[in-house]
């Protein structure tokens, strides 16, 4: 990533850079849009006045051992395409081999990566990609535009399975009525690339996307888990030996046992500095983890959580490390059932839950409040509204004029693992017994929770970390988007959301979010107790690691020592 | 017993096998069509719409009634027809380097992607290997708790072996393997908290010192029931008129043990020992998850969690074969170990 290249500046940069200089800007903000704009990280880092994390961590690359194989604890699951991964531990499995056409760092800046650069057009609309010279595919072909044009059509194919499609919809990929009726007589949806020419080859090395809407995001969903660049040869199939333009070779995958790679000669990039690296898989149960560690069977977790990480504190070759992240538990309540239909039983709900207690009680204090309207504190897009706490008088107020003034009793759906969730749901059913809401809980084995995670009238969802807010209030919130599982519906709050979309003033912007904000906390569907911080350990032999918000494994970027 | 007779009881007992096998592999069938959750959903996982997990719900042929999967299940089984999942037209790539038509095709594993019959023969083979061991070890140390503390119902050697058992059999495999890991992995750390039974390169722990602390955990749970059961009988056996004759007639109690009283005390545990086996192969589920053993148990939790079918029926179908076959095996023992029994 050290070697970003210069693009053609956006018009808006100079607008930007004086933002800068007169203060009306933050220098996250700065850095984030200038970016996202074609701006190269080094001199947007340059002209913002920080320090490049990047460089610091190329001069400690150099000194980096070599050689050495490095052991992982992670789940080995299932499978099917890389365009398919839809949880984290899928996605580190295909990231050592294959790789993303940018880069998110731990900063939440996003640089290019197989891109040696972008440039986009003034409306927000045409984004020219160039493809980074000299990338080399396992096989030995080099990386071309058809590649990327094959991958980037495949994952807006909605017989993929992509989750990457979700992203897409809204500017390359459109709904439509497919003419069809579902069970209850709806009518059923149905997505495809809105025009032929949206996603184009301009020549070997440059592809170009034509959308619909403005969108600033794309470097950053081009970032998301399942957007890998895969050898159109392979058809988009998973398994030993799969082409790839990453630092590693999979020699075998065996699901509940391991990943085994084997580094690569010619990697065009950082690293690798192993010879070989390896995913173990131990299973579900938390104390395998912990023991795995104690006897030095593997080098390193993908995550542990905060119970974990206690009972390694005792061991003097573990290294505790952690991040804050935009990773959090929403209860979210379905706007359509009868009782949280009413705007002010929703309130009610928020205003009886003590934010400090459930993250000292269910995260063992691994954690800081949310707001109930997810975005957060990590967000460059987050406006800090003023803090609410808990009311248990106003809430059985509120309860009372919604016709609820002895309460009512309801079930919430959750899963018992990962068991900071159900901790959650007790925690948060504890604290509405105080407001006369009786819960009872309903765990679910997480392969049926998610065949009704979007149905249920009241239950528990874990979100992962995005690099924005608006990525997730996108997916989650916007009126008939396919993973709202609030059923949530308000024209006002999905115009402010197209609004927030195109606005490039960080101004203007956080203007339009402290609207969404305040939406989201008076009428929005969840109770959102907290931002949960990722934890991991590494032994201390590992060097080079550094935790990544995402969860993301970069095996290229690790040593180990003696 | 005549050979007519022997025939005509192999015969029957296994067309009672095969009759369990199908009542078991049907019921299996039917209880996952009643299991929330399709195949296309857990493989497309949470976030993917409901027009994807359809298009690939059809191509799994997920949406075909019950009764023509299951007879699909068993042509493919008997290597009657190829295995529909295996067709290339269906774009899933499950391919089987033996063909998909064949005897004894297991089908292919939606959650393994791998055909069954090269994933759960290595699992069965690994969990093999932790019941062989721990079945050895059970077999003498319950024989010789059980016996000593049935020497003599109620004295001092009977009391303490008796409280050894109990609070052994009381301890959940789970809390025992905790506390056998805190002692052995953390506190005096001379063995592997892991049983992944990998001794390659990066491994520091021999394959042999990965499978102590699993096996440990099993014999702890599993002697002292059996120790029970060997005591109760070795009671009722020292109370019979030839043990007393036989101690009257001035003989060793060595002798009288060996020579009269253990045959007879282990015709009835011997059918708990022998089940013993089932639970071994089948039932060490948490063992398996405390070390991250990589075996039969696990196997059956992570297919049944995801709705492997191919690979619950495989599994289902191996797990009644031992309890039949051992069941078969303990009358055998029994008609060994006492000639008044006899084949009807």
């Amino acid at each position: 990533m050290s070697n970003d290249s210069e693009a053609t500046p956006h018009p808006y940069i100079p607008v930007l850079i004086d933002d800068l200089k007169s203060g009306n800007v933050s220098r996250r903000h700065f850095l984030r849009t200038a970016t996202l704009l074609g701006l190269s990280a080094m001199t947007a880092y340059k002209l913002s006045g920080e320090t490049n994390p990047f460089i610091s961590d190329a001069q400690a690359a150099d000194a980096l051992p070599k050689g050495g194989h490095l052991r992982i604890g992670m789940r080995c699951m299932e499978i099917k395409s890389p365009h398919q991964a839809d949880f984290a531990e899928k996605s580190n499995v295909i990231r050592q081999v294959c790789e993303f056409l940018t880069f998110t760092g731990n900063d939440n800046i996003t640089r290019p990566y197989l891109l040696e650069r972008w440039e986009v057009s003034e409306d927000l609309k045409t984004w020219t990609l160039h493809i980074r010279k000299g990338v080399k595919w396992h096989n030995g072909r080099a990386l071309n535009a058809d590649d990327v044009v094959w991958n980037l059509k495949r994952v807006c194919d909605p017989a993929v399975g992509s989750s990457q499609l979700g992203l897409f919809t809204g500017y390359l990929v459109q709904e439509y009525d497919s003419g069809q009726k579902d069970a209850s007589g709806k009518p059923k949806k149905a997505s495809r690339i809105w025009s032929d020419n949206a996603i184009e080859k301009v020549d070997d090395l440059t592809v170009r996307l034509n959308c619909f809407a403005p969108q600033i995001a794309v470097p950053e969903h081009l970032f998301h888990y399942a957007m890998f660049i895969t050898d159109p040869a392979d058809k988009g199939m998973f398994g030993a030996g799969f082409n790839g333009t990453g630092p590693f070779e999979l020699t075998s995958y065996t699901v509940g046992k391991s990943a085994v790679y084997k580094a690569r000669k010619d990697y065009w990039g950082t690293g690798p500095y192993l010879d070989s690296f390896e995913f173990v898989d131990l299973g579900d149960s938390a104390g395998a983890g912990i023991s795995a560690m104690a006897s030095r069977q593997v080098d390193g977790l993908s995550e542990a959580d905060a119970v974990q990480v206690n009972a390694m504190k005792r061991l003097p070759h573990v290294q505790p490390y952690s991040v804050l992240t935009s990773q959090t538990g929403v209860a979210r309540m379905r706007v359509d059932h009868k009782i949280f239909g009413d705007p002010r039983v929703r309130k009610a709900m928020k205003l009886a839950v003590d934010h400090q207690k459930i993250i000292a009680t269910s995260l063992l204090g691994a954690g800081v409040s949310a707001e109930d309207h997810h975005v957060a504190p990590v967000h460059p897009e987050y406006y800090a509204l003023p803090k609410y706490g808990r009311d248990v008088v106003q809430a059985k107020k509120l309860l009372a004029q919604a016709g609820y003034p002895n309460g009512f009793e309801i079930d919430m759906v959750t899963r018992p693992d990962p068991i900071w969730e159900l901790n959650t749901v007790q925690a948060l059913a504890e604290q509405f017994k105080d407001i006369g809401v009786k819960v009872n809980i309903k765990p679910l084995p997480s392969a049926q929770y998610w065949e009704v995670w979007t149905k249920v009238p009241f239950s528990l969802t874990g979100w992962g970390h995005r690099p924005l807010g608006v990525m997730t209030l996108s997916l989650a919130y916007r009126t008939n988007a396919a993973w709202n599982e609030s059923g949530y519906a308000n024209p006002e709050f999905d115009a402010l959301l197209d609004q927030a979309d195109g606005i490039l003033d960080p101004k203007k912007r956080s203007l339009v979010m402290a609207k969404i904000e305040k939406l989201m906390q008076e009428d929005g569907p969840i109770v959102q107790p907290f931002w949960r911080a990722f934890s991991t350990v590494m032994d201390k032999k590992v060097k080079g690691f550094t935790v990544h918000p995402s969860q993301y494994i970069f095996a290229n970027q690790y040593a180990v020592g003696a | 017993m005549g050979s007519v007779d022997m025939a005509s009881f192999l015969a029957k007992r296994i067309t009672l096998m095969i009759v369990t096998m199908l009542c078991a592999s049907f019921v299996v069938f039917a209880v996952s069509e009643f299991t929330p959750g399709s195949v296309a959903r857990r493989t497309l996982g949470p976030y993917a719409t409901q027009q994807q997990v359809d298009l690939l719900s059809q191509r799994m042929h997920g949406n075909d009634p019950l009764m023509v999967r299951y007879g699909h299940w068993l042509g493919v089984l008997a290597g009657v027809m190829p295995d529909p999942l295996e067709d290339p037209a269906n774009g899933l790539g499950f391919t089987d380097p033996r063909g998909s038509q064949y005897f004894g095709n297991f089908g292919y594993s939606t959650l393994y992607k791998l055909p069954v019959n090269d994933v759960m023969w290595k699992r069965l083979g690994h969990t093999a290997i932790l019941a062989g061991i721990a079945f050895a070890l059970i077999v003498p140390l319950s024989m010789l708790f059980g016996i000593l503390s049935g020497l003599k119902e109620g004295g001092a050697l009977d009391r303490i072996l008796s409280v050894v058992c109990i609070t052994f059999t009381s301890i959940p495999e789970f809390a025992s393997g905790v506390f056998l890991v805190t002692l052995f992995v953390i506190l005096w750390p001379i063995l592997p908290g892991t049983s992944p039974l990998d001794g390659s390169e990066g491994g520091r722990w021999s394959v042999a010192s990965q499978l102590v602390l699993p096996v440990a955990v099993l014999v702890l749970y599993d002697f002292g029931y059996v120790a029970r059961m060997i005591r109760v009988s070795m009671i009722g056996v020292m109370e019979k008129p030839y043990i007393r004759t036989a101690i009257l007639k001035g003989l060793n109690p060595r002798q009288v043990i060996l020579g009269h009283a253990l045959r007879n005390a282990m015709i009835a545990p011997f059918t708990v020992l022998l089940l013993q086996i089932n639970f071994l192969i089948g039932g060490v589920v948490v063992t398996e998850m405390v070390f991250a053993y990589p075996g039969f148990g696990r196997m059956l939790l992570d297919s049944s969690m995801f709705g492997d079918i191919a690979m619950l029926e495989a599994a289902t179908l191996v797990t009644v074969f031992v309890a039949v076959v051992t069941q078969f095996l303990g009358d055998l023992g029994y008609m060994l170990l006492n000639p008044r029994i006899r084949v009807r």
